[in-house]
């Protein structure tokens, strides 16, 4: 259904629909009732939208209160104090800078691996004949129903098994569960179906092997599909709580999720450090959102809306 | 002669296929193999575990059904399907109803539609656990959700309602699901948005404009075309947020801990997995669960798939 535009021009092209209250309204010019309808509407949408704004805003300004101003209902703290980020720097254990370079390596490595092995797979899928294609691509498919928790005891099993239970391994076996979805070798199959086959077989003309038009031909159109698929694994293991809290067990190797949620127990109601956590640990990713905003939205309406 | 010229290319044609069937597998190697032994070969390694009374140092004895009827039979198992479902029963609705209005405001030709679709998905960007802690904030005794209710003159109907100026929402085991409900609804509604907005954009304009040559209003085109012919993705959303919610997990876990604290109101199916597999090491039962869960899921899957008529667009 919703594919990924090729670039930005078309998909701001493709979006514009006529909508039914604006042919309404040239029916009817003038009618007042639809501009005080309107006027309503909007005030709500942005009452919404403010709504969506206002927890994280309350976030960023309470870390940079003191404890005792902390619930105190001004927005904006007098005096501005970094004490919540200095003690969130200096108290914590372990130390901020090494959840940010844990969850940076396991997000990195995460979607490495989703966009090589997603690419890879995504193109054989849509491109390559071989016997037993689509029974192997149901069964990709059929993995998005396995729900994780029924995997949680028996993968804990193996992972002890392989010795990926301890120290830095366990990084390994995080990296294991997560290295390759299903989502992402759908939306790359997805999109490189839209690409024309003509490119691929005048490169075939020319004496390009597969593996070079894949890697030469292909690969490079395929950049905002590829775009999308990083940012959404990239994100999602940013974020990612649930293999993480089971397999990271030794304190050193904790992520930024994990860390903040044993820290709300520790700082139970030390609201400033607490906040100032809670406003760094999402920082990157609202970066990554505010630039590449396009591909969150899209791509996770393609990886969701299957087809 | 022609035989022969014929039997050439036919065999060079058979190389190249070999060819493109290789260079298929060799593409498709990893994952496949991933996919059989970290996801499928553990469907079975579970159901495998669930017949033994296992723990650290692997099996202690075989008991068949044993473990089953030892869930069925435990009162606390019922206690997280009762919490489970009843999160699942109000989140889902509201999730939808939200998203389904989100989409169709913003599929519409508004001013500043790019900013509005950005700002309603917001809320899904962070990740669960700093939502967590950031709402443990906003609804604790002098949180913001409390001070601004005192601020607005509120504070008479809550205690109508039995909470008081400092009521602890997260604390307190009348209120603690509700608030994760809340929490939730409020971060996923945006997702839910989007896939609305998907199903949405793929309804061509010209019905639309049909619609308002006839004269339909504003509510009979929404009623009679857009409901209508939302139909797969209703399946589709719905399908998505109940899956989403009877795996509740993450919240739960940081506001409760493994004891789903105030007095297991917050002990989820999934937790409930945990705090028998990781936390007590009892691994053919915490098993059990799962597969009970896997049927939970895969049976509300097909009754959806039923109730709502259409398979998804794949």
């Amino acid at each position: 259904m919703s594919t990924l535009p090729r670039d930005a021009g078309t998909n701001q092209a493709s979006l514009p629909k006529t909508s039914v209250t604006q042919s309404g309204d040239v029916a009817r010019p003038g009618d007042r009732g639809a501009k005080v309808r309107r006027t309503i509407a909007y005030v709500l949408i942005i009452g919404y939208a403010l709504l969506m704004f206002v927890p994280f805003l309350w976030s960023v300004s309470t870390s940079f209160k003191t404890q005792a101003q902390s619930d105190e209902l001004n927005l904006i703290p007098q005096p501005v104090s970094t004490r919540g980020y200095e003690r969130a720097f200096n108290e914590l254990d372990p130390a901020l800078p090494r959840l940010f370079l844990n969850s940076a390596l396991i997000a990195g490595a995460v979607t490495l691996s989703n966009v090589a092995l997603g690419a890879m797979a995504g193109y054989a899928f849509a491109r390559l004949r071989f016997p037993g294609r689509e029974l192997l691509f149901v069964m990709v498919l059929g993995t998005m129903m396995i729900p994780d928790q029924l995997r949680l005891v028996p993968i804990y099993q193996i992972l002890r098994a392989f010795g990926l239970l301890k120290g830095p391994f366990q990084f390994v076996g995080v990296w294991l569960v997560l290295a390759i979805s299903a989502a992402s070798i759908f939306l790359l199959r997805q999109y490189f179906m839209s690409i024309p086959k003509a490119l691929e077989e005048a490169a075939k003309i020319d004496g390009a092997g597969f593996f070079t038009t894949f890697a030469r031909v292909v690969l490079p159109l395929a950049m905002p599909a590829i775009a999308a698929v990083a940012i959404l694994q990239f994100q999602g293991a940013w974020n990612g709580f649930f293999w993480p809290n089971v397999i990271l067990q030794d304190r050193s190797n904790w992520t930024l999720p994990l860390g903040l949620s044993q820290f709300q127990d520790l700082y139970n109601t030390q609201w400033p450090p607490l906040m100032a956590v809670v406003v760094l640990a999402t920082l990157p990713i609202l970066v990554l959102y505010v630039f590449f905003q396009r591909y969150f939205v899209e791509g996770i309406a393609a990886a969701g809306v299957k087809g | 002669m022609t035989a022969r010229a014929a039997a050439a290319p036919s065999r060079r044609m058979q190389t190249e296929r070999r060819q493109e069937a290789l260079a298929g597998y060799a593409l498709i190697a990893v994952p496949i193999a991933l996919f059989l032994l970290l996801q499928i070969g553990q469907v079975f390694y579970a159901g495998y575990i669930s017949l033994f009374d296992w723990g650290l140092r692997g099996p202690k004895a075989f008991l068949g059904i044993e473990n089953y009827q030892k869930v069925l039979a435990d009162p606390l198992f019922y206690k997280a399907v009762t919490n489970t479902v009843y999160y699942t029963v109000l989140v889902v609705p509201i999730q939808m109803a939200i998203g389904l209005f989100l989409a169709v405001i913003v599929n519409q030709k508004i001013r500043g539609r790019t900013f509005f679709r950005a700002a309603f998905y917001f809320p899904a960007i962070a990740s669960s656990a700093a939502i967590t802690v950031l709402f443990l904030f906003l609804l604790a005794p002098n949180g913001l959700f409390n001070g601004v209710r005192e601020v607005l003159g509120f504070n008479p109907l809550f205690e109508a309602l039995g909470f008081d100026a400092n009521q602890d929402w997260f604390g307190d085991q009348r209120t603690a699901l509700n608030s994760v409900i809340l929490l939730n609804a409020w971060t996923t509604s945006g997702t839910m948005m989007l896939f609305y907005l998907a199903f949405l954009q793929s309804i061509p304009d010209e019905l639309y404009e049909a619609a308002a040559i006839d004269g339909a209003g504003w509510w009979a085109t929404f009623r009679r075309l857009t409901l209508p012919l939302l139909a797969p993705a209703h399946f589709f959303v719905a399908t998505i947020s109940v899956i989403g919610a009877l795996q509740l997990f993450d919240q739960a876990f940081i506001v409760g801990g493994t004891g789903g604290v105030p007095n297991n109101t917050l002990t989820t199916i999934v937790l409930l997995l945990y705090r028998q597999g990781i936390a007590e090491t009892d691994f053919g039962y915490a098993a059990a669960i799962g597969i009970l869960l896997f049927v939970i899921i895969f049976a509300v899957t097909l009754a959806q798939r039923k109730l709502f008529g259409q398979a998804p667009a794949w």
